[in-house]
């Protein structure tokens, strides 16, 4: 049986990520194309007939969207920042830019509280506060404006802002005491394990559902990168600031990290989530762009590298700062894989970028098990510690998920299942960091006394 | 009969202006519109004339809003306003020009 509003959804979910649409162009080209399919059924064709008649008279997307490139490409900028026609559009961007602007403004003031019990940013002894709590500071807020954008119900967004509320009462209660490693293993696993929570905010009500938690891995690399780029702004804007004052004798150094950096920072995430948010539709993602640049780089480094180690006939020699450099290997790897993944149809044929991932993921499965081998041996010799545990956890959980994807690939290049499935391992997957994480971050500071 | 495809272009902007004249319509109906017309000569493609739409709606010729139909569709209505009416009226008088020189010339060859 043929599903209409399924092959339609399609249609315009392909339009969406490979032209460059506006959403309202979108709606147009779907009612338009909606009102031919009405016309050739009524003329006896079937519906089948009838959509892939009007989805090849709308034109070859390439064309099409080159066409609209020349429209659209002149208010680019524009039409992010400035209000749209649709009226219910052009309020909800406006609400969106002020509760951007005040979100910034909260986070900036309340990073600047712990201040008046004498927590400064940059004494030597509050740094490990700041460190440790930075993402309870901002997340929560990038939560509230996904539970203001996407739809969830009220027992959802309870739960989720009382998991902030509740963590940040837990590992701040928790003691820490030398070398405090599980402190900073806190520290580095916190902000992972609350972006995931963010993300139940960002999926809502659709939080089971593989199409959007993948929106929700596009979404992630996107703000990174938006994040990136305008935090280099930043920081070009407060060099400058300083270098202007100071040459008239002026010293703002202190003032630009007290206040510049803590509003500025705060502001960067804000700003990049909410021009993720509000282009989804418009560009072509930049992501996978990337991720599509440096795949093969990476993936010659590797060969070249397993082909040394034959050739010289040396084994790594291993310590468990290499350990988590593999980990660091495998979470690159993985990255690089989705990304490419993200921007792939479901329905289109397997090309060269999907027998590229599958190379990747092997060659960094090799590596990884050459190096887990060797650095398993040293670690039994030293007895545990919780560094070694969660970066050992770490790299046996990026293992299983690389060797899942390795093997749903292969049986997918055999045309026994259809790509769906490999999305499908991937974003199930996601619930596995989430559980990981929590263990890290709550449980082994108490396994090993929070030492 | 294929129509170049430079008179096609030059042609649309105000065979727009004017169809949107007679009333408020969308891109579905304009195409259809500009078939009968032409009585199946002309065949605009969606590619064509959304941008077209979308460039006229930008240089503020013509407005645009949503309305459903009957059967519940959202559509995108456009609607020329005082700038597109005096822009068609500029479009008209040099068109009229071309198409009476035209005439007169043709009308000379058959004698």
């Amino acid at each position: 049986m043929f599903d209409l509003e399924f092959n339609i959804r399609s249609w315009s979910d392909y339009l969406r990520s490979h032209g460059s649409f506006k959403n309202a162009d979108i709606l147009e080209m779907e009612s338009h194309l909606r009102d031919e399919i009405d016309e050739l059924t009524q003329n006896g064709l079937s519906t089948e007939e009838a959509f892939l008649i009007g989805v090849k008279r709308l034109g070859n997307v390439n064309q099409i969207s080159h066409e609209f490139h020349k429209v659209n490409s002149e208010d680019f900028w524009k039409h992010l920042l400035v209000e749209s026609k649709d009226p219910i559009e052009s309020r909800k961007a406006r609400t969106n830019i002020i509760l951007v602007i005040a979100f910034s403004l909260f986070a900036g003031t309340l990073l600047k509280v712990p201040e008046l019990f004498g927590m400064h940013l940059i004494d030597d002894s509050s740094m490990m506060f700041y460190f440790k709590n930075i993402s309870l500071f901002l997340f929560p807020f990038v939560a509230l404006f996904f539970m203001v954008n996407h739809v969830s119900s009220r027992k959802w967004k309870v739960a989720i802002l009382s998991v902030f509320v509740i963590t940040a009462l837990i590992i701040n209660v928790y003691p820490s005491f030398s070398p405090n490693s599980t402190e900073l293993l806190t520290a580095f696993h916190l902000p992972i394990l609350l972006w995931l929570v963010t993300g139940l905010a960002f999926l809502g009500k659709e939080w089971r559902s593989s199409r959007k938690r993948m929106d929700f891995i596009r979404f992630s690399g996107e703000t990174f990168i938006y994040g990136v780029l305008i935090f280099c702004g930043l920081m070009v804007f407060i060099l400058f600031s300083v270098m202007l004052f100071s040459a008239i004798q002026v010293d703002i150094s202190r003032f630009t990290v007290e206040y510049l950096i803590v509003y500025g920072g705060s502001a960067v995430l804000m700003v990049s989530v909410y021009l993720v948010e509000a282009k989804k539709s418009v560009v072509e993602n930049f992501t996978p762009i990337l991720a599509k640049i440096f795949s093969p780089l990476f993936l010659m480094t590797m060969i070249a590298f397993l082909i040394a180690m034959l050739i010289l006939g040396k084994s790594p020699f291993m310590e468990r700062d290499f350990l988590i450099g593999f980990d660091f290997m495998l979470v690159l790897v993985l990255a690089l894989v989705l990304y490419v993944i993200s921007s792939r149809g479901l329905h289109d044929k397997a090309n060269v970028h999907d027998f590229l991932n599958f190379a990747l993921i092997v060659a960094a499965l090799i590596i990884n098990s050459i190096a887990l081998a060797a650095i398993l041996f040293r670690l039994s010799m030293y007895g545990i510690t919780p560094n070694k545990v969660a970066a050992l956890g770490e790299n046996i959980l990026l293992m299983v998920n690389l060797g899942g994807l390795a093997w749903l690939y292969s049986s997918y290049f055999m045309k026994k299942i259809e790509f769906q499935r490999l999305e499908n391992w991937q974003t199930n997957y996601l619930s596995l960091y989430f559980g990981w994480m929590a263990v890290v971050v709550f449980l082994l500071p108490i396994v090993f006394s929070f030492r | 009969m294929e129509i170049a495809k430079d008179l096609v272009a030059a042609s649309a902007l105000p065979i727009v202006l004017a169809i949107l004249k007679e009333d408020d319509s969308y891109g579905y109906s304009i195409i259809k519109r500009v078939k009968e017309l032409s009585g199946d000569e002309m065949n605009w493609t969606e590619g064509m004339l959304y941008p077209i739409l979308h460039r006229l709606e930008a240089q503020e010729l013509i407005d645009s809003y949503w309305k459903e139909s009957e059967n519940g569709r959202k559509r995108k209505y456009y609607r020329i306003n005082e700038t597109g009416l005096k822009e068609l009226e500029m479009q008209r008088n040099q068109w009229m020009t071309v198409h009476s020189a035209l005439t007169q010339l043709w009308k000379t060859e058959k004698h």
